[in-house]
């Protein structure tokens, strides 16, 4: 039973940044914009998240520090992709690249130190009991107890989801991406919707940043997002954006990640088990490529 | 009948990056509550000077004025809340989305949070569709409902925003004949209501039936105004394109040969298991030019894609001068067949490249004297002797061949394309809409090359939206509908009447649904 | 072309003109730090044909990610080919025991061969099942490092190291110094005067560029699109390998833990200010190869830390990608006005 918990919790904890970013990311996809920048956004919040919690003394003020870096590397993007008509995936790769430069640059110039900072000073994301189910034996331990940022990340799929299919943002988002010349000659600039799918998009990765940082883990590690955000980017694509699907591909990762802190110490090597969300990727590309061909045929 | 003007446009010019003077100094009016008519020949302007009013285009000089006071449209939106709304060549709606989506989309009725409210705006699109009587169902997808109710989506979304004023692009290019009158009569009903209506279109029987009065462009400059009683079919013409046209045919009597092409029982579906082709058997004979008419959608580019190897086919054989090519690779196919496509920029050249780079294609594999160090390399000596033999050959007016070929004109690019192809020395000659958003001198260009190709004793297969082109150099015309060649008709025994009602399937529905 | 040399030295002294005010906002001075950099990287002997060496592995994996972008498949698995062409030359070093003029082609060919494999099973995954290369890419990276990182931790470990690494490989296989630069940048220029040919001269070039400006075209053209994303993929797999074995036989001498890391995007960032061009790979390549081998020099004489470079980079790729479209804006602009001068007149 303890096994199963552990499981379960791992698989929830490891689940948390990829939901974050692919929700994040679902909302550019559907706005029409090939945004690659979600690996760059969340390194940027992880990192601000650290600096705004050592300095301020305050996880709160660490969030918000995280968002707002990734903000500011959606206005970047905004920019260059939107405003300067940049290509998308050129301006995401500069951006990728320009967060792994920026953060470990500012590692070395405000924290003197190179590869990883941690200090006790640096204050993390509580975990939070549930009034009422965390009093129910098994379903309180299930439920219960787990990083803000996770609970938060359950609000903003459901959020999510109900914001892309029932409202008129929603309805002028998914016409950004299905017809952008449609939705701007019906008097709804598709630019202005993108910019806000930007902005969205940027305050989610910020918050998987900062769960990264300071709810995962309490430091800051050269390029510590390890390619979540195009994983994330591969669950966007896996099921076309759809907000409750990415919420069951992401756990299906969160499992696998979950079962790598389980096999380490075990007979197989930590450099096989390390590579399993990878490898996870591409099974779950291959198993999508043959549900689409049998689909055709 | 004096009314009052209600737009007036002064001056105005545009120009397209780099040196494309598309407005020179324009100055129309038009007043309230009549039909106006602007016309023109393909690249006249009409659309360039409508979207500069709309705010779709900046304009480089003039002033735009709107019930007396200048205006300033720097985005549809402005427009349409001025009570301006216009309906584009290409309809610009969402396939994905329900009709009635389609039209509240940018002015929804909402309730708390942002949330559509659905009973609503269902309910005023169904109001709005009775009140203008035009049959639509508000929960249909537009995917998958006809071109025809496409277009009225189109105008309903504009009446639901209570516009004044219409602007409607070439709405009948993309409809049959016994499409028009029903949309003529919808249009003639808005007038009766009030409603302004500009009507952008180049043929030239509808813009007398319908519109009070026509104004004509050429060039970029406006020609005159007068009221439509007043003009008769040749005036128009000769105003267009400054001269005297004719519109008789120029084919000369000539008796086809062998047969060359033959298509026997084509057919394809699409990914959903629809039959997208269905037993399309065609044939083509040396000196032949065989016309493929039909609504957009309707198989043609399907059976395109068929003959040049780009989409499985389920059953049929295809036959090249006695070759069977049924299951050849494309390469194959491109010793028997030039191939001219109907979209330039994604299937007939790279914009990208150099003219050079695009004239040499399919004749960097299939001629030896293109390549060099035993065959790894590719001769651009010989290449650009090749771009010189088609300028020469072709009349293109070019730079050198080193300059990117999107710095050519559209009619000039087009002549490369066709060089290419022609030059590939072919029996069969398949040609996609070559005529498509070309200018006049081009078009003309294009037809005499075709008629030429005919009595070289070629064998070539046209497809065309344009029935006056079909009629002007196809000997035969084959109607298809639904994936179906449902007539084959010799040119000079047949009417546009007749091919429209085949092209509709052989089924009257003109009137049916217009009501009374 | 000069339109796009323009755009890039531009693009270039802008980047620069930031990265000196960031300098100046953080209080070191600007042209003492630009000095040093270049100072470590140009000016001095040492300094130059360091500069040299190092841009061996950051030209081949632009080289490989410049043909590959402008040939339409989008590769962006040069570290993990880098590195699997890095381990195919360690193995033939470690085990194969050849006179040089043996040992060094047949290492040569088990990096290039390294490298093919690693991106033709992209290739085959994209063939057989659809599955997007640039994803699948990707994640092989990250499954090329950690197989690596077991390769040089478990069976190939030498004890005697204190972190995982390999036993030095067979001097036979060392490339040696010809006054001061190492043979490496040879066969380094080799490949890229190769990849000139093939792209400018070659019809296999030829088709390549034109299926990757508009494959449909290409394909309608009688060009067999799907043999040609195949033999691209291997193509410049080979070359990213061709940089992970030059590494080995011209540096370190053993697979070291780490060694793709510091190269991860640099081909990729080199491709897009190049934007694909061969010989725009070629020298932006050598730019920052310098700013990179200058970084350590300028660390030493400025303080500033040497991350500063990884900005500046960064900066460079960003500023002179939207330059150029602002600039071709510009040029429209200028023309319109011209036009419109004209119309008037």
């Amino acid at each position: 039973m303890n096994v199963l918990f552990g499981l379960v919790s791992a698989m929830v904890v490891g689940a948390t940044p990829i939901l974050l970013a692919a929700i994040g990311g679902t909302f550019t996809f559907y706005a029409g914009i090939f945004n690659i920048a979600m690996e760059g956004m969340m390194l940027v919040g992880a990192f601000c998240a650290v600096l705004g919690s050592f300095f301020l003394h305050s996880w709160f003020l660490g969030i918000l520090c995280a968002v707002a870096g990734a903000l500011v590397m959606a206005g970047i993007f905004i920019l260059f992709a939107v405003k300067l008509h940049t290509d998308e995936f050129l301006t995401g790769i500069a951006l990728n690249l320009f967060a792994v430069g920026l953060t470990t640059f500012l590692l070395r110039d405000i924290f003197h130190v190179k590869g990883a900072f941690t200090d006790a000073g640096i204050r993390a994301i509580p975990a939070v009991k549930l009034p009422l189910i965390s009093g129910i034996p098994y379903l309180g331990s299930l439920l219960s107890g787990y990083n803000l940022i996770i609970y938060v990340a359950v609000l903003v799929t459901v959020l999510s989801a109900f914001v892309i299919f029932r409202t008129r943002f929603g309805l002028r988002l998914r016409g950004a991406g299905y017809n952008a010349a449609c939705l701007s000659s019906s008097g709804v600039p598709a630019s202005t919707i993108r910019i806000w799918s930007l902005i969205i998009c940027a305050v989610c990765c910020g918050l998987a940043g900062a769960y990264l940082s300071l709810g995962y883990v309490r430091l800051f590690a050269e390029n510590m997002s390890a390619g979540r955000g195009w994983i994330s980017l591969a669950a966007v694509i896996l099921v076309s954006g759809n907000p409750w699907g990415i919420g069951v591909i992401s756990l299906l990762f969160g499992f696998f990640d979950g079962l790598t802190v389980f096999l380490q110490g075990g007979r197989i090597p930590t450099q096989f088990t390390a590579m399993i969300p990878y490898v996870a990727t591409l099974v779950s590309l291959y198993l999508y490529s043959v549900r689409k061909k049998r689909r055709q045929a | 009948m004096a009314r009052d003007v209600l737009i007036d446009l002064q001056h105005i010019t545009k120009v397209f990056p780099p040196d494309t003077v598309a407005l020179s100094d324009v100055s129309v009016s038009f007043e309230a509550g009549e039909i106006h008519a602007l016309v023109g020949e393909n690249g006249a302007g009409k659309s360039t000077l409508m979207k500069v009013f709309y705010g779709l285009e900046r304009r480089d000089a003039g002033d735009i004025f709107f019930r007396g006071a200048k205006v300033e449209f720097r985005t549809p939106r402005e427009a349409i809340a001025a009570g301006i709304g216009m309906v584009h060549q290409e309809i610009l709606l969402i396939p994905e989305y329900t009709v009635w989506q389609n039209i509240v989309l940018g002015a929804e009725p909402v309730r708390a949070f942002g949330i559509i409210d659905v009973d609503r705006a269902r309910e005023v699109v169904r109001q709005k569709i009775e009140e203008f009587q035009f049959n639509l169902d508000p929960d249909a997808l537009v995917g998958d409902i006809s071109v025809a109710a496409r277009q009225k989506v189109e105008i309903l979304k504009l009446l639901y925003r209570n516009v004044s004023v219409l602007v409607l692009d070439e709405p009948t290019a993309v409809l049959t004949p016994q499409e028009i009158p029903q949309l003529f009569a919808e249009l003639a009903r808005l007038r009766d209501k009030g409603h302004t209506i500009i009507f952008i279109s180049h043929r030239l029987d509808e813009v007398l039936t319908l519109s009070d009065r026509v104004t004509v462009m050429r060039r970029g400059k406006i020609v005159g105004t007068s009221a439509a009683s007043e003009l008769t079919k040749e005036d128009l013409a000769r105003q267009m394109v400054g001269r005297e046209v004719l519109f008789t045919s120029r084919r000369q009597p000539q008796e086809p040969g062998e047969i060359v092409f033959h298509a026997q029982g084509l057919n394809c579906s699409d990914t959903e298991h629809r039959a997208r082709l269905h037993d399309a058997t065609v044939e083509v004979r040396a000196g032949e030019i065989v016309g493929v008419a039909g609504v957009e959608g309707n198989g043609q580019f399907e059976l395109v894609n068929a003959i040049m190897g780009l989409a499985p086919m389920t059953s049929g054989t295809l036959e090249v001068k006695g070759k069977d090519i049924t299951h050849a690779d494309i390469l194959t196919r491109r010793t028997l067949i030039a191939f001219v496509p109907q979209d330039r920029e994604k299937m007939g050249a790279s914009v990208a490249a150099s003219i050079l780079e695009d004239a040499i294609m399919t004749h960097h594999i299939l001629d030896p004297r293109f390549r060099t160090w035993r065959g790894l390399g590719l001769n651009y000596r010989h290449a650009a002797e090749f771009v010189d033999q088609i300028r020469d050959q072709f009349t293109v007016s070019m730079g050198h061949s080193s300059d990117p070929f999107n710095s050519l004109s559209g009619g000039n690019q087009q002549k490369v394309i066709l060089g290419r192809e022609l030059l590939l020395e072919t029996p069969f000659v398949l040609m996609d809409q070559p005529t498509r958003g070309l200018d006049v001198g081009s078009i003309e260009y294009v037809h005499q090359l075709l008629l030429d190709l005919r009595s070289k004793k070629r064998a070539v297969l046209l497809v065309s939206a344009d029935l006056d082109e079909l009629f002007m150099v196809a000997d035969r015309i084959v109607v298809m509908c639904q994936g179906e060649v449902v007539a084959d008709l010799a040119t000079d025994a047949t009417s546009r009447e007749e091919i429209g009602y085949y092209m509709l399937g052989g089924k009257e529905v003109a009137h049916a649904e217009t009501g009374s | 072309m000069r339109k796009q040399a323009l755009s890039g030295i531009l693009g270039v002294l802008a980047a620069f003109a930031i990265g000196a005010l960031v300098l100046a906002l953080q209080g070191f001075n600007p042209v003492a730090t630009y000095g040093a950099l270049l100072q470590y990287s140009l000016f001095s002997g040492s300094g130059f044909t360091a500069t040299l060496t190092r841009a061996v592995p950051l030209i081949l994996t632009g080289l490989s990610a410049s043909i590959a972008f402008a040939s339409g498949p989008v590769n962006l698995g040069q570290p993990g080919q880098l590195v699997m062409g890095a381990l195919g030359a360690t193995l033939v070093g470690l085990f194969v025991h050849l006179p040089s003029v043996f040992l060094v082609p047949l290492c040569i060919l088990a990096s290039l061969l390294g490298g093919a494999l690693w991106s033709g099973l992209a290739a085959l995954l994209k063939r057989a099942f659809a599955m997007d290369e640039f994803i699948v890419t990707l994640m092989l990276n990250f499954i090329a490092d950690y197989f690596a990182l077991w390769v040089i931790t478990y069976p190939l470990f030498d004890p005697s190291a204190s972190t995982p690494m390999t036993r030095p490989i067979s001097t036979a296989a060392w490339l040696p110094d010809l006054g001061g630069v190492n043979t490496s940048v040879l066969f380094m220029v080799l490949a890229a005067v190769v990849c000139w040919l093939i792209m400018s001269r070659g019809r296999s070039g030829y088709e390549w560029r034109m299926t990757g400006q508009n494959s449909l075209f290409a394909r309608i053209g009688g060009c067999k699109v799907d043999a040609n994303y195949v033999r691209v993929m291997l193509v410049t797999g080979a070359l990213a390998g061709l940089a992970g074995g030059l590494m080995i036989m011209g540096g370190p001498h053993r697979f070291v833990k780490g060694l793709g890391a510091n190269y991860a995007w640099d081909g990729i960032m080199i491709a897009v200010v190049a934007s694909n061009g061969i010989s725009g790979t070629f020298l932006y390549g050598l730019l920052f190869s310098a700013l990179q081998q200058g970084a350590i020099g300028m660390e030493l004489v400025t303080a500033v830390p040497s991350e500063f470079i990884d900005v500046l980079q960064a900066v460079i790729v960003l500023v002179v990608v939207a330059g150029r479209v602002s600039l071709n804006m510009v040029f429209d602009r200028l023309a319109t006005r011209r036009k419109l001068k004209e119309n008037t007149r």
